[in-house]
């Protein structure tokens, strides 16, 4: 049936739609031919596809054949049955006649001959010429119309239609189509029936050895075909689809290995989508489906009718799958085809293909995911190409122009296990990249092209058998390992020992091992090559190193641009790679930078080190090229932070000097580096250093440095935050000085000044390396700090510095309770009491106020202060305790005013012992009432400023004025007790004890003023002496004195008082408060016989015997004083005895008299003072009566009333004056004005 | 053989990758897990691509190239395993058994306390359980 | 070789490792102490995830995980279901657990609680002292759930409520 196929092939190429035979009774063709033939394709024809439904076919290409017509006459039955689908669908028979006897006798008979077999569908076409106008005409038209009708339609198929020539009816055409449809619908099914039944008939003995393909090609074809002409696309494809099937499980598996094909001239050139390329009959022969041209045929075939379907998206996804599993088949084959035919293939193949779908693709129409999978495929296509480019490429001598990149190594050679001697052959020289940066190159050898390609050379130069020999095995273990579809693995292993075997040296040292043979394979493989490739561009590609590249460039760019539309972006961006390092080569270097930019952008992102480790240097290289400083340091330092095995410590050296040069070099426009990756710090392990307020302090950070080598910063800051007061503002630390970082782990100190209270963590690392500032927000907690934030997020940063809210850090105090003497040594005892604070080297400044003074002479003592010992454990721990329990002494001496601490006082308690002395510069007094007392308190006080600095450098600072009492040893009373007939004076002196001391009176001695004499010697017997005086004691000494008559002119003479003396010891503890006083030698060596002498003025008046005035305070109103009452005071003034002469004649009768008020707490009426007449009778008196106002509430003293120019001796109160009055708050309705007292 | 398998975080980095090949080309199998991920995300992302086995951790085969093979696994914590093998008749069941093993031992690995998720796998019992199960991948394919 | 450790054990791990780090580590800092737990409990939740995820196909929702939180997961970890859940269908779900085992040996009673006494906030009175040494325990559960959905792709926050005891329902609030 072979024979067939030529005829079978050409019927098909000419007949290319249905065929509607026509039977032309009555000669009217050619008049209706033309309208007829305008209907032409039919629209929207409803046919029924294999499985019988109804589909609507847009078009359906027809042609009117006249049954006369050559064509369809003189055929053969048995080839009507094989090429049925070119037979008739219809036969539209057409007739007209004007009279029913001529219908009856003549046209009737006829027609019925004409339709009497019944295997073709047919239908009459009654054709009136009869004019409209013309009713005569027309009517008759209708009855034989009628008649017609009558004979030949049966109720169930309607076979007549009437055509009017003039004025056709508007539903005619309408009427015809559906009848002709009707007709080609049926004949369809009727074949298609047919050949289905042949068809299983075949396929029921398609085991057997009788089986024929061939037929059942035929058949599948021409029932395919018919589908076709119908524009069933669809059935038409299951045909094709079935037909592959067939064939890959009939022809294919049978074990007799049959021709393969693929030899011919350009069968190099994938014919998978003209299925015109090859006649059956070369495809066939000897009823033996070649396969290399049959299955391209079947593809081609499906891929028409694909597009036809308008499915280009499924064109290329089969299309990529046919190439891949048609390129292991080719591999099965390699030896019997021409060098490299597989190659070559492929790549024309993926060619063909992406123009054909892409030519018959419109974008925008699919939908979205379907187009993205679209350019994936073309992507693919290209990629694929590319791959099999690169490979004649690298046969044809241009591997050392191939980037060894991965992408590149990984699609060439993905037998990276070369022979050892293989690889020492195929080793180009690596060229050296940027850094000096040295790498193992990638393979990128075809080993199995190689090996074959070497075969031939072998035997084209007819060589030793060994080698005509070993390119088989060697073929076959490359199909074993690169592509073979279905291998047993036992056969695998065979192949692979084979492999090692084949591959071990003897024969492989005749063939590929001496290196200058390399290039003679090239040489072969290009004149190979030159044989196989029929492509005359594809040759010119690879003529030339510059065809190469661009043929190359056009691939990968076609591959890198449609993954980009697709989803596979990194396929994309990894391919711009490639493209990256041609237009490096060619000095496109932004090109370059920019492609490169973005391999490394989608390496760095998800952290694929290796990969990036391996583009980057060239980036980085571009960047220096461009001179754009900033992007190279950038890369520099990623470089640097690469994962450290990745790169040598000589290369990694290398990045670290262009840092530092270009750090040192002048920039044109500094941009900040984040080194974060490199440099990283954290505070010390540990708690927080810990500051009071005020204090400055040395902080104490580790710093990691990544850099290979020690690297000199010339200034870092390190800025800290402060982390619960936000609002605190960010403080810098900056180091002074320029600071060598070792590779790994350093430890920078940086003085810290006093900061905030609060606690803080470290914030960023800024500094400057040359011109170039860095920075790096990166903590490390064990080491160099990674990206990743899962722990860091787990630990809060945690805080290295807090400082202390501002709090009392010691205490001053005055180490005594009570007074101290005055006008004597005394020590003035300081209790310095630090509080959890060293005072260290404190220094205290002295200073003593006015009317006390230190003795600069003496030493200062300085003892520690042991309290109580439980508050002491406490205060301090135990370790303090037991330091504290011997007691520390030491003698200081003070230099102008200030004192060093020593160090055993710097955490304990202590006592400092100033020597002082107060001056009193007026002598004490004796009093005979309470009134004056307070005043001699008063002056008793003195203050001393005391100023501590402590601190680490002094700079805290504790002010404390101490006020310190001094007093005399005794407070002195005095009182006349008894004056006895002969004018003896009793006069008792009373000593009270002023002082927290044991006081001794030793002797007591009265020097008298004038007008006085000791009745005795003035020597008081001593036989009570020494008299000793306990604290807050009093003790008393009788005098007997009397007025002495004698001297009473020489008055002036003398003593104006007399004056107490006391010689009298005290023996106190300085702890308390007055004491033995410290004088410049030694203490306490004779301390009991420290006699001192304490002196006391006590005025005497001579007792006025007969006053001559006395002066009486009349009672006041008995209902109280008011503020703001007026109230008089009334003295009455009287005389008690007469004048002597003398005043007599100095004045007369006069008095004058003064009233003394407070101002503030009285207003006074009237005038103060005046003179009043009184005679100088005794027993004359007067009142004096003043008008006053008392201002303030409360008690006051009242007016007084004196009389200035008479001696007070001469007046004796009675009765006396109250000292105090009372005064009530003014009544609520008084309407006074009161002035407001201060 | 089983040129080389790969454990890939849920960031698409590598958190462990490991080639078995004599020759030190590990590179272009980093370019090649690497690439694959792109395969793996279409799976994921693109409705139209996963179909039945929509959300089963075996993804498959995920290259049809005409030299080797690369399958993943995508656990429920989106960390994938990359398997790429030069045999080009490898049975699915026997991939997925191999990525089930794999997936035992990588749990165990990154159970360890001092394991630091999402940083890389440096257990060294984790390496040699991960080999001896690659070697036994290839005795099961055998028989 | 799966090992198994008994249920004291663990129980008691709990305990001391919220004293530990109330008390010892963290004393009267209780918000970082809160944190340190919950992240331990983040990471054993994290890896928990892993190993109970294994062999079961991927989540195609947020639901279908904390649903196999609620079954699964749970019941790895305390050999019995949540008994409750509820949502907003707005990302926060809540898991009620009628009777949350690690509770189930604590006292309210406060002399028991002397754990979480801290200096600072002595002033609080013995129930607050119990509630917050109750919610110190929970912060290890609600980092574990934490831990395990953040490691199935859903990022979330927890907090545990314990109003009504030994009942304990977990909110978790997916971050969007």
């Amino acid at each position: 049936m072979a024979n067939f196929l030529a005829q079978f092939q050409t019927i098909k190429n000419t007949s290319d739609r249905l065929v509607i035979a026509v039977e032309d009774v009555s000669d009217l063709w050619p008049t209706i031919k033309t309208a007829f033939e305008e209907r032409l394709p039919f629209k929207r024809a409803c046919l029924n596809n294999k499985t019988r439904n109804p589909v609507f076919v847009e078009t359906l290409p027809a042609e009117f054949i006249l049954t006369t017509d050559s064509r369809l006459r003189s055929r053969f039955p048995q080839e009507q049955l094989l090429f049925w689908f070119r037979e008739p669908y219809a036969t539209i028979v057409l007739v007209t006649c004007e009279d029913l006897d001529e219908f009856k006798t003549i046209l009737k008979p006829r027609l019925k001959l004409i339709v009497q077999n019944d295997d073709r569908e047919w239908f009459i076409v009654f054709v009136s010429k009869a004019h409209p106008n013309n009713d005569q005409a027309s009517k008759m038209a209708k009855k034989v119309y009628a008649k017609l009708e009558v004979d030949f339609s049966s109720k169930k198929r309607e076979r007549c239609c009437k055509f009017d020539m003039l004025c056709p009816e508007p539903n005619f055409w309408e009427d015809l189509e559906s009848k002709i449809t009707e007709c080609v619908r049926n004949t369809l099914d009727r074949r298609v029936q047919f050949y289905e039944d042949e068809i299983r008939k075949l396929s029921e003995q398609r085991l057997m050895p009788v089986w024929n393909f061939c037929n059942f090609f035929i058949l599948k074809e021409s029932l395919a075909f018919m589908f076709e002409m119908a524009n069933l696309h669809e059935d038409a494809l299951r045909e094709y689809d079935e037909l592959e099937l067939c064939y890959l499980e009939t022809v294919n598996m049978t074990g007799k290995q049959r021709d393969f094909g693929g030899v011919d001239q350009g069968d190099d050139q994938a014919a998978l989508v003209n299925p015109g390329n090859k006649a059956l009959t070369q495809i066939v022969q000897d009823d033996s489906f070649r396969e290399f041209e049959f299955r391209q045929y079947l593809f081609a075939c499906q891929s028409k009718l694909l597009f036809k379907l308008n499915r280009p998206v499924e064109v290329a996804s089969r299309g990529y799958l046919f190439i891949i599993s048609f390129s292991k088949s080719l591999a099965l084959h390699e030896s019997i085809l021409p060098f490299c035919t597989r190659e070559v293939w492929v790549i024309t193949a993926c060619l063909a293909l992406i123009d054909a779908t892409t030519s018959h693709y419109n974008e925008g129409l699919a939908a979205p995911e379907i187009e993205k999978e679209f350019y994936r495929l073309l992507g693919d296509l290209y990629s694929l190409a590319r791959v099999k480019f690169m490979r004649l490429a690298y046969l044809v001598g241009y591997g050392s122009d191939i980037e060894r990149s991965p992408v590149n190594s990984a699609s060439l050679s993905l037998l990276p296990w070369l022979i050892e001697k293989e690889k020492l052959i195929l080793q180009t020289t690596p060229r050296a990249k940027h850094f000096g940066i040295q790498r193992k190159p990638l393979p990128l050898e075809p080993t199995v092209l190689l090996r074959e390609a070497n075969r031939r050379r072998a035997s084209l130069s007819a060589g030793n058998m060994f080698e005509m020999l070993d390119g088989r095995p060697g073929t076959i273990d490359g199909s074993g390992l690169d592509a073979s579809p279905r291998m047993s693995p036992s056969q695998k292993v065979r192949a692979s020992s084979m492999s090692r075997t084949n591959s071990s040296p003897g024969n492989f040292d005749s063939s590929v091992d001496r290196p200058m043979r390399l290039a003679e394979i090239y040489i072969a493989s290009e004149h190979a090559l030159k044989q196989t490739i029929s492509n005359t561009e594809l040759l010119k590609s690879l003529s030339s190193l510059e065809e190469f590249e661009q043929k190359y460039l056009e691939l990968t760019k076609g591959a890198a641009d449609n993954y980009h539309r697709s989803w596979w972006k990194r396929h994309g961006v990894v391919l711009d790679g490639e493209i990256a390092a041609v237009s490096f080569k060619h000095a496109h270097f932004d090109q370059a930078a920019k492609s490169y930019e973005k391999v490394c952008a989608l390496y760095a992102a998800e952290g694929w080190q290796d990969l990036l480790a391996e583009v980057l240097p060239n980036l980085a290289e571009c960047q220096k090229i461009l001179n754009d400083q900033a992007g190279y340091l950038l890369s520099c330092v990623r470089l640097l932070s690469l994962d450290g095995r990745l790169f040598s410590t000589k290369e990694r050296e290398a990045f670290q000097s262009e840092v530092v040069r270009l750090a040192h070099s002048e920039m044109k426009d500094p941009v900040p580096l984040d080194v974060s990756s490199l440099i990283t710090f954290s505070g010390n392990p540990g708690p927080p250093l810990e500051l009071c307020d005020g204090d400055p302090g040395t902080l104490c950070v580790t710093i990691w440095s990544g850099f290979p080598d020690d690297i000199t910063l010339d200034s870092i800051s390190l800025t800290l935050m402060a982390t619960y007061n936000a609002d605190e503002g960010i403080k810098a630390l900056k180091s002074s000085s320029a600071i060598v970082l070792h590779p790994g782990r350093n430890t920078i100190t940086l003085d810290l000044p006093p900061q905030k209270p609060g606690s803080y963590v470290l914030g960023v690392l800024t500094g400057q390396i040359g011109q170039l500032r860095f920075r790096s927000h990166s903590f490390s907690k064990v080491g160099p700090a990674d990206s990743d934030d899962f722990m860091s997020y787990e630990k809060p940063a945690k805080p290295i510095l807090k400082i202390f809210k501002p709090r009392a850090l010691v205490d001053l105090d005055a180490a005594f309770s009570s007074a101290l003497l005055i006008n004597e040594h005394q020590w003035l005892g300081i209790l310095v009491r630090p509080i959890n604070y060293s005072l260290k080297a404190a220094i205290l400044h002295i200073d003593t106020g006015p009317g006390l003074e230190i003795e600069d002479s003496h030493v200062i003592e300085m003892e520690s202060y042991a309290q109580n010992e439980d508050d002491q454990a406490q205060a301090d721990g135990a370790k303090k305790g037991s330091l504290n329990s011997e007691k520390k002494f030491e003698c200081l001496s003070l230099k102008d005013r200030k004192i060093e601490f020593p160090d055993w006082a710097s955490d304990i308690p202590s006592i400092l012992w100033v020597p002082i002395r107060a001056i009193g510069d007026e002598i004490s007094r004796s009093s005979s009432s309470a009134a004056t007392r307070r005043q001699s308190i008063v002056d008793g006080m003195r203050t001393v400023a005391l100023k501590l600095e402590f601190g680490v450098s002094h700079n805290q600072i504790f002010e404390r004025t101490l006020a310190v009492h001094f007093t005399d040893p005794f407070y002195v009373m005095t009182r006349v007790t008894d004056k006895c007939h002969d004018g003896t004076l009793l006069l008792q002196v009373t000593l009270h004890s002023e002082v927290k001391a044991t006081l001794t009176i030793y002797d007591a001695w009265l020097d008298l003023q004038d007008g006085f004499v000791h009745t005795d010697g003035g020597i008081p017997t001593s036989s009570f002496f020494p008299l000793v005086i306990s604290p807050s004691s009093k003790a008393g000494i009788l005098f007997s004195i009397c007025l002495d008559k004698a001297n009473v002119e020489e008055a002036n003479r003398g003593l104006p008082e007399s004056i107490l003396n006391i010689k009298y010891g005290i023996s106190g503890d300085r702890t308390i408060g007055a004491h033995q006083p410290a004088l410049n030698q030694s203490i306490g060596a004779h301390s009991a016989s420290q006699d001192l002498i304490f002196r006391s003025a006590i005025t005497l008046q001579r007792p006025v015997l007969d006053p001559c005035l006395a002066v009486g305070f009349l009672p006041l109103p008995s209902n109280g004083l008011r503020v703001g009452q007026l109230i008089t005071m009334k003295w009455r003034v009287e005389r008690l005895k007469d004048l002597d002469e003398i005043e007599v004649s100095k004045h007369n009768d006069e008095v004058m008299y003064e009233v003394n008020a407070n101002s503030e707490s009285w207003m006074i009426a009237g005038r103060k003072r005046g003179h009043v007449s009184l005679s100088t009778k005794q027993g004359s008196r007067i009142v004096i009566s003043i008008l006053c106002m008392p201002l303030v509430a409360g008690y006051v003293r009242p007016p007084q009333l004196g009389l200035p120019d008479i001696d007070e001796t001469n007046i004796s109160c009675k009765p006396a004056g109250p000292h105090l009055v009372c005064v009530l708050p003014p009544a609520l309705s008084s309407s006074f004005c009161i002035p407001v007292s201060s | 053989m089983i040129v080389c398998v790969a454990v890939v975080g849920h960031q698409n980095n590598p958190l462990y990758i490991q080639s078995f090949t004599e020759a030190d080309d590990a590179l272009k199998l980093h370019h090649i897990v690497h690439c694959s991920l792109d395969v793996v995300d279409e799976r994921v992302n693109n409705p139209k691509k996963s179909g039945p086995m929509l959300n089963e951790t075996f993804l498959g085969l995920l290259y049809p190239t005409d030299n080797y093979k690369v399958y993943g696994y995508l656990t429920n914590t989106k960390v994938k395993f990359i398997l790429v093998t030069t045999d080009l008749d490898v049975r699915d069941a026997d991939v997925r058994n191999f990525f089930r093993k794999f997936h035992t031992a990588y749990v165990d690995a990154v159970s360890n306390p001092f394991h630091v998720p999402g940083k890389k796998i440096t257990s060294r019992i984790f390496a040699e359980r991960v080999s001896t199960i690659v070697k036994s991948f290839g005795l099961n394919s055998a028989g | 070789m799966v090992r198994e450790v008994s249920e004291s054990c663990v129980d008691s791990l709990l305990t001391e490792m919220v004293t530990s780090y109330c008390n010892r580590f963290y004393a009267n800092k209780p918000e970082l102490a809160a944190r340190r737990i919950e992240a331990i409990g983040y990471q054993v939740g994290h890896q928990l995830s892993e190993r109970y995820t294994m062999e079961r196909p991927r989540f195609s929702d947020h639901l279908e995980a904390i649903k196999f939180i609620c079954k699964d997961f749970w019941s790895e970890l305390f050999k019995k279901q949540i008994d409750n859940l509820k949502t907003n269908h707005r990302g926060t779900f809540v898991l009620q657990d009628n009777k949350f085992r690690w509770l189930a040996h604590m006292s309210i009673d406060p002399s028991v609680d002397n754990g979480n006494s801290v200096e600072d906030n002595s002033a609080i009175t013995a129930e607050n002292k119990a509630a917050q040494a109750m919610s110190m325990h929970l912060y290890f559960p609600c980092g574990i759930i934490r831990g395990a959905l953040s490691n199935l792709g859903i990022p979330c926050a927890v907090s545990a409520d314990i109003s009504n005891l030994p009942a304990c329902s977990f909110v978790v609030r997916i971050k969007a």
